[in-house]
């Protein structure tokens, strides 16, 4: 029997995040895939497709026009809202993401947290909001248009600074709460903007990463937040975060997220049995030594050890290395229908 | 003397390796109780107690280097220890070092006036095109913990800030660190451009970043790399005598 696809790309996406059957396992990468090769591809170089609307999803429309990838992503950085908040910013170049200069926190303190009132106008949030629409209107219902919007904890580094905000944690857990739950505000008022323009799920990046808290951490500051936003937000949301995360994948899987993108530091078959069910897992093809550094053929291993593992959606660990080969990206999805077609 | 004080003991059974047990249980039995009880303070980051802690060492006569090592360097190698051990993380890392910076704030002076000789001399600094700078600070309040003395060149650091820092320093280890996978190159271009000014044999580089393995290290050319923060820390004394050894010729 020949290997035959019966779903779009975008009915692959939402099936999976909802954990109803698909046709086969979906790829997807729900931060970014965002390369210099596409943006010389398409003519849309950082940092102007992270600020202009229409090169932005030109250059997000690569994900599925040139890589095969079952969704587009239009927000390739972590600082789009952060930028809409003041913070200072450090654009870079084509091969650099822009990033917020945390070294110059904006914030000292609980009365410093105000979401301004033109936040959804501000043109790096509304980058993301345009760009939204514009692959609406282009791709309807084919493809998967996955948002994203920074959660609390990511957004406090930035405003804060890192280290600032994590002694606060420590001197004053019940500030940092009421800090946390203000800023929760950002995370849903922009994603409801992006759902509002098109957006089929939104990512939700908190990096409260095991390179820096705790599992506990998370349970006490970040599991109720992360609740709330699953049940006010009205689309699927995947939770993103980076690095080690085993210890608190139990509490992510209770907090009603339709997903979870975790990284290569946590073995696939672990992490399924440590959400037991609980949430779907997207990943976690590692970024800086397979996708960076070797080649299509480390890549496929990778993807059938997800597979294998029962892995729901297949991705990069986060998003990849600008300098990424394409070769490597094109792998993921090959292997994935290469994989499903052997085990007609 | 032997770990009397309860809290202190119950901290030291965090160390497990036996090697570790043997080096930290002397640290901290060469203290007296006020050592133990400022080394405790350090541990749970209470930076109040350590600072009138110190004062009250120096007030009664105590050497600034004997404060140092029995009741800050010893405290900090067993927050290195439940650190790497996944015991505690950067928050807890983040009020031990304040305590340990409330201690050096009284210790440093004298040590500078009177010529104490530091373990080693670093610059640090987060590589161009970069600006997160936790896993660099880590890694600097570790190092001078353990006795180091680190310039710390924050971050965005150019290569050409590396070469000039590391020549008015008179530095043995020339350390890197890198989050993003777009700038982790910039720790080869660094050294290049060591090389290209003929300087790459007089410094030992290091480099880390959450990112950074053992084999990238190796592909960007460099001596040595630590996985985490009290890894940094014992590479760099490592490296240091072959630093010295090195120029020595």
């Amino acid at each position: 029997m020949p290997y035959v696809e019966t779903m779009t790309p975008r009915e692959r996406v939402m099936n999976a995040l909802a954990g109803l059957p698909v046709d086969r396992t979906p790829v997807s990468n729900p931060t970014n895939v965002a390369t210099v090769e596409l943006m010389d591809l398409v003519d849309a170089p950082f940092p102007d497709a992270c600020r202009d609307p229409e090169l932005n999803a030109r250059l997000a429309a690569t994900g599925y026009t040139d890589l095969g990838f079952d969704s587009v992503q239009p927000y390739f950085t972590i600082i789009q809202e952060s930028s809409a908040l003041g913070c200072e910013m450090q654009w870079e170049q084509k091969d650099n993401w822009p990033t917020v200069r945390m070294t110059n926190p904006i914030w000292k303190g609980e009365a410093d947290v105000k979401i301004p009132a033109d936040f959804l106008e501000h043109r790096d949030t509304r980058s993301v909001t345009g760009a939204i629409e514009i692959l609406k209107r282009e791709f309807g219902d084919e493809v998967a248009i996955i948002g994203k919007s920074m959660g609390p904890w990511t957004l406090a580094y930035h405003v804060f600074g890192v280290e600032t905000f994590l002694l606060m944690t420590i001197d004053d857990p019940a500030m940092t709460m009421r800090i946390l739950d203000k800023l929760k505000e950002a995370t849903v008022m922009y994603a409801d903007a992006q759902i509002a323009a098109g957006a089929d799920a939104v990512c939700v990046p908190d990096h409260a990463t095991g390179d820096l808290v705790s599992g506990e951490y998370y349970k006490r500051f970040l599991q109720d937040i992360h609740t709330e936003m699953a049940e006010r937000i009205d689309a699927p949301l995947i939770l993103h975060i980076c690095g080690r995360t085993l210890d608190r994948m139990p509490y992510i899987a209770q907090t009603g997220m339709a997903a979870f993108h975790f990284d290569s530091r946590n073995d696939p078959q672990e992490a399924m049995d440590a959400v037991d069910g609980g949430i779907r897992l997207v990943g976690n093809i590692n970024n800086p030594e397979t996708l960076y550094s070797k080649g299509p053929d480390d890549v496929r291993k990778e993807v059938y050890a997800c597979l294998e593992a029962g892995v729901q959606m297949i991705a990069p660990e986060c998003a990849i290395p600008l300098q990424t080969k394409l070769q490597n990206l094109l792998a993921i999805p090959e292997a994935v229908k290469d994989w499903s077609a052997e085990r007609l | 003397m032997p770990i009397d004080h309860e809290g202190l003991a119950r901290e030291f059974e965090y160390v497990t390796q036996p090697s570790e047990q043997e080096s930290i249980r002397a640290q901290l039995e060469s203290g007296d109780a006020l050592m133990q009880e400022m080394a405790y303070a350090l541990i749970t980051g209470d930076h109040h107690a350590v600072d009138a802690l110190t004062r009250q060492a120096l007030s009664e006569g105590r050497e600034a280097n004997d404060i140092l090592d029995e009741g800050l360097i010893s405290g900090m190698a067993v927050v290195g220890v439940k650190f790497r051990d996944n015991i505690i993380f950067v928050p807890e890392v983040l009020i031990a070092a304040r305590a340990m910076k409330a201690g050096m704030a009284h210790v440093e002076p004298i040590l500078s006036a009177s010529g104490v000789k530091p373990l080693g001399t670093a610059v640090f600094g987060t590589v161009k095109g970069d600006l997160h700078d936790i896993g660099k600070n880590l890694c600097i309040m570790m190092m001078r913990g353990a006795g180091f003395v680190v310039h710390d060149l924050g971050v965005d650091t150019k290569p050409d800030e590396f070469i000039e820092a590391a020549d008015e320093h008179g530095a043995d280890l020339v350390m890197m660190s890198a989050l993003l996978t777009t700038t982790m190159p910039n720790m080869g271009r660094t050294i290049a451009e060591f090389e290209d000014m003929g300087l790459r044999d007089e410094y030992k580089f290091m480099t880390g970043g959450a990112s950074v393995t053992q084999e990238f290290s190796d592909d960007m050319g460099a001596d040595g790399y630590g996985d985490n923060a009290i890894a940094c820390v014992e590479k760099a004394k490592e490296l240091v005598g072959l630093a010295r050894a090195a120029r020595a010729g």
